[in-house]
């Protein structure tokens, strides 16, 4: 099993343990091994967040720390997605925390995987013929993105339908919109891995759903 | 019907309507008080209807729904220096019998969170944390002098002008949005498809973001406009008729008619500009 495909079944493995092969390639590859359970952590710490009403500055300034150490954000970048969230009153922006924070990791794991060409190499050298266009083509697919993908969309789509019907048309074409512009955003990345401009762009790529989301579930909201 | 009627009934039947209708007038017009101490919180969630916002002289609120029909009601309460407005529905209402218009009169250190499906939100001279949300609904907020104001819009037109050293988060996703004299320490504007216009000078140290996907992006700047800018877009274009002088190294890699960079006088201001598919152009007012 190669990592790409690996990481393809990640949501299932972190859920569910995964199955024997997935287990033991788990047990073979530090750098998935360190993925999962960094994905774990977060996934652990994000629930945490969830309940407070203010989280302490230090998670807010740990996650920009190491995003600016990664090279993903600077600081001249305030104004980007950690710069537009309310710091000092989640208020009703609760909801978008969660979501704008799995943004953040996300791009966060995208990068991260980037920046393992080596272990891809091996993992692609150990790969059949027909694989080595999913290894090459690994950081185009939106599975570090799943929190925000297609299935998520329905279910956003969904709650307008039933609670704000009329907003339903509104909401879908929003969305595609949106989708269009994530897309673009990540073929600028994918073509362009060390331009910030890039990076930045997906990431307001993402800001952008992750606020349609929140006004979406806003809606549910008796 | 009325054919039958004698004259003098006509009159009769009018008078009476007018009174029904300003007695009507009268019950949807609901009026609010309340004390409040300093940096009070204040939140509105309204369906249908404007939502107009101005500072009060003293330390009261002041808030009056007008009601459009008896379909819904004004829940209003405080808790302590907290006070929560909403458009509660009693029965199904379409968007005419549904809409509530508010004015409200709040001290200007309050911090305001207004919600609206549709209509306009429009806040002028509160200089406090304001998050302003709408689905189609307008937004337009003027004079504010500091604060934190985030706005976000799924295709409601936003407008801000005469804002003054305050941060400014706009996101919205096909909302033509608009500043004008607008500045501050952090103006982030992030559209998938509406355009961005900026028209004003830039301020001074401050840092500017306007960034979309399509939608073109104009600004229009005086030759007094201290700023350093740099503009990219992928697949559209960039124009630059303003006198800037090229950055000598700059990090964006310039391409002509995709991108530039550049500084006019002090360069204080850093302003970058950057779309997927849409026009950029820089010009001189």
């Amino acid at each position: 099993m190669t990592c790409a495909e690996f990481q393809a079944a990640l949501p299932y493995i972190i859920d569910n343990g995964g199955n024997a092969e997935q287990q033991e390639h788990l047990r073979q590859c530090a750098v998935c091994a360190d993925l999962v359970s960094d994905l774990k952590y977060i996934a652990e710490q994000a629930k945490l967040l969830v309940p407070m009403i203010e989280p302490p500055t230090k998670v807010w300034d740990g996650i920009k720390s190491s995003l600016q150490r990664e090279g993903l954000v600077k600081d001249s970048a305030r104004g980007g997605l950690l710069g537009s969230i309310p710091l000092t009153r989640w208020g009703p922006a609760n909801w978008l925390i969660p979501v704008a924070l799995a943004a953040v990791v996300a791009v966060g794991l995208f990068y991260y995987q980037s920046k393992m060409p080596q272990q891809q190499a091996t993992a692609g050298a150990q790969a059949s013929e027909g694989n080595t266009e999913a290894v090459v083509d690994t950081p185009t697919v939106p599975l570090q993105f799943a929190s925000m993908g297609e299935s998520q969309d329905q279910q956003v789509l969904s709650e307008v339908a039933a609670h704000a019907p009329a907003l339903s048309p509104a909401y879908q074409q929003s969305l595609r919109h949106v989708n269009a512009y994530i897309a673009d955003a990540r073929k600028l990345v994918v073509s362009n891995p060390d331009d910030e401009e890039s990076r930045q762009a997906l990431l307001e790529a993402y800001q952008q759903k992750a606020m349609l989301y929140n006004m979406a579930t806003r809606h549910a909201l008796p | 019907m009325m054919k039958g009627m004698p004259r003098g009934a006509h009159w009769v039947l009018i008078v009476l309507a007018s009174c029904a209708s300003l007695a009507t007038g009268a019950e949807n017009r609901k009026e609010f008080h309340y004390q409040l101490g300093p940096h009070a919180s204040i939140s509105l969630v309204n369906q249908f209807g404007g939502v107009t916002v101005t500072p009060s002289s003293d330390g009261r609120a002041g808030v009056v729904a007008l009601l459009h029909s008896g379909k819904m009601e004004v829940d209003a309460t405080q808790r302590g220096n907290r006070l929560e407005l909403r458009t509660h529905f009693l029965h199904n209402a379409s968007p005419d019998e549904g809409r509530v218009d508010y004015q409200l009169q709040i001290p200007a250190d309050a911090s305001l969170n207004v919600r609206s499906t549709s209509g306009t939100i429009s806040v002028e001279g509160i200089n406090s944390e304001m998050v302003l949300e709408g689905d189609a609904a307008a937004v337009v907020v003027r004079q504010v002098s500091g604060g934190h104001i985030h706005v976000h819009t799924l295709s409601g037109p936003i407008h801000l002008a005469n804002l003054d050293q305050g941060d400014v988060e706009v996101v919205s996703v096909s909302g033509p949005v608009t500043l004008d004299n607008t500045d501050g320490r952090m103006v982030s504007v992030n559209t998938t498809d509406g355009k961005i216009t900026y028209n004003g000078d830039f301020g001074d140290g401050g840092e500017y973001l306007l960034a979309n996907h399509s939608g073109d992006i104009d600004v229009i700047l005086p030759a007094s406009a201290s700023v350093d800018i740099t503009a990219t877009s992928a697949q559209g274009s960039v124009t630059n008729d303003f006198p800037l002088h090229p950055t000598a190294h700059s990090a964006l890699p310039i391409t002509q008619g995709k991108s530039f960079a550049g500084t006019a006088n002090a360069g204080s201001s850093s302003v970058r500009l950057r779309s997927f598919s849409g026009k950029i152009h820089v010009k001189k007012q």
